[in-house]
């Protein structure tokens, strides 16, 4: 189990793997595992906006 | 148990039978309206249509129950208190009666001197997120306002912390049309209220008594009409002596509802319903809250949507009784509410 980083909410690993992004069940943050062992989330990158090519 | 209630051809009143008439420990035995005496319940009530064969009987039948709810307008059971209490079981008001602890705030807030003051000492305020032990025991419970109900939820966490300035806090309330009654006279005609965005209370509503006495907060508020039927949301703005940030405001909120079955945490990054809206809540018992940090202005704030019928009354009065009764606290309580509608 981890936290959140923007809410501080418990995130539970299951069966999560590495790179998965799952929103957070409080703020709803899309966080992306980037650890198993122990478990680690971080914010997951946000799709940019890319207009005019 | 039988239940009896009172001043039943109401908005509260029939928001209070479709919960009732649904409750698996409840039997509804008199529905009383001196208005509609005589007339099924489902003429002043169109969706509990089949749903029961009772007709409204006049107040002067009142018949003992193991519980009664008064659904009548404020000033009628502070008259009756003493009678009631006497034969109507546990009695749970949703009138504005017996909410205050002050009984020199009646004549300031609701224009009448209060004949029992004395029981407004028995008289427990029903939000259980705030007086869940007291509730278990009461004889007398008094069902907060709609408004009132919103706004405390959304500051208690800030005030129970000592994270505001308790000297400077503005509630800004928007309420649906059905928070008037049925009766709200020319204001609420169609004429008037379509498309509505109007301050009814710049400054002095009777909530404020209210959220003071619940949240220890000296509050002004200001209430406006708006373009929906059901629904209250308050906007409390609470100015911080220092820079309170989202994490120290999630941990505030999470330890005063963590475990609460009827208050949400909304304060989410993305999407469109990131922070608390009446319009989903609809026929539910929730009250959704949540916050945003301002540290420009030097504020917090905090943010409460509710059904007024629902949480803001009857919903909350049957949570009260499955609490008092030791029902489990969800009972009939269970709806999640439409979207979109």
């Amino acid at each position: 189990m981890t936290q959140c980083p923007e809410c501080e909410a418990k995130v539970e690993r299951h069966d999560k793997v590495l790179g998965e992004v799952f929103p957070c069940p409080d703020c709803g943050t899309e966080l992306e595992v980037f650890g198993t062992t122990p478990f680690a989330v971080q914010p997951a990158p946000k799709e940019a906006e890319d207009w005019g090519e | 148990m039988k239940a009896v209630v009172v001043g039943g051809s109401g908005y509260v009143g029939g928001e209070l039978l479709r919960l009732l008439l649904r409750h698996p420990e409840v039997q509804v035995v008199q529905v009383t309206s001196d208005s509609m005496a005589g007339k099924g319940v489902g003429r002043a009530h169109p969706n509990l249509r089949k749903a029961t064969d009772l007709q409204f009987v006049p107040h002067a039948t009142r018949t003992p129950a193991d519980v009664t709810f008064l659904a009548t307008p404020h000033g009628d059971s502070m008259q009756k208190m003493p009678e009631l209490l006497s034969n109507g079981g546990l009695v749970i008001d949703l009138s504005a009666d017996f909410r205050l602890r002050d009984a020199d705030a009646y004549p300031a807030y609701y224009h009448a001197e209060h004949p029992h003051p004395e029981l407004l000492k028995e008289a427990v305020y029903g939000l259980p997120e705030l007086h869940r032990d007291a509730i278990r025991s009461a004889r007398l419970i008094a069902v907060p306002g709609c408004i009132a109900t919103a706004s405390i939820l959304a500051l208690h966490p800030l005030a129970h912390a000592g994270l505001v300035d308790r000297e400077h806090v503005v509630v800004d309330a928007k309420t649906g049309s059905s928070a008037g009654g049925q009766d709200p006279g020319r204001a609420g005609t169609h004429a008037e209220r379509s498309g509505v965005m109007r301050v009814y209370a710049a400054a002095g509503h009777r909530h404020t008594a209210e959220i003071e006495q619940e949240t220890g907060l000296r509050v002004g508020l200001s209430c406006h009409a708006v373009e929906a039927v059901r629904g209250i949301l308050s906007t409390c703005h609470a100015f911080v002596p220092r820079p309170v940030d989202d994490k120290e405001l999630w941990r505030t909120y999470r330890g005063a509802y963590g475990a609460e079955p009827f208050v949400r945490i909304v304060h989410e990054t993305d999407g469109i319903h990131r922070e608390p809206e009446p319009k989903i809540l609809a026929g539910t018992n929730f009250c959704d809250v949540g916050f945003a940090s301002d540290p420009h202005a030097g504020r917090v704030v905090a943010i409460a949507a509710l059904d007024n019928l629902m949480k803001g009354a009857a919903g909350n009065a049957v949570q009260c009784l499955n609490i008092r009764a030791g029902f489990p606290e969800t009972t009939a309580l269970e709806f999640l509410g439409l979207h979109p509608q």
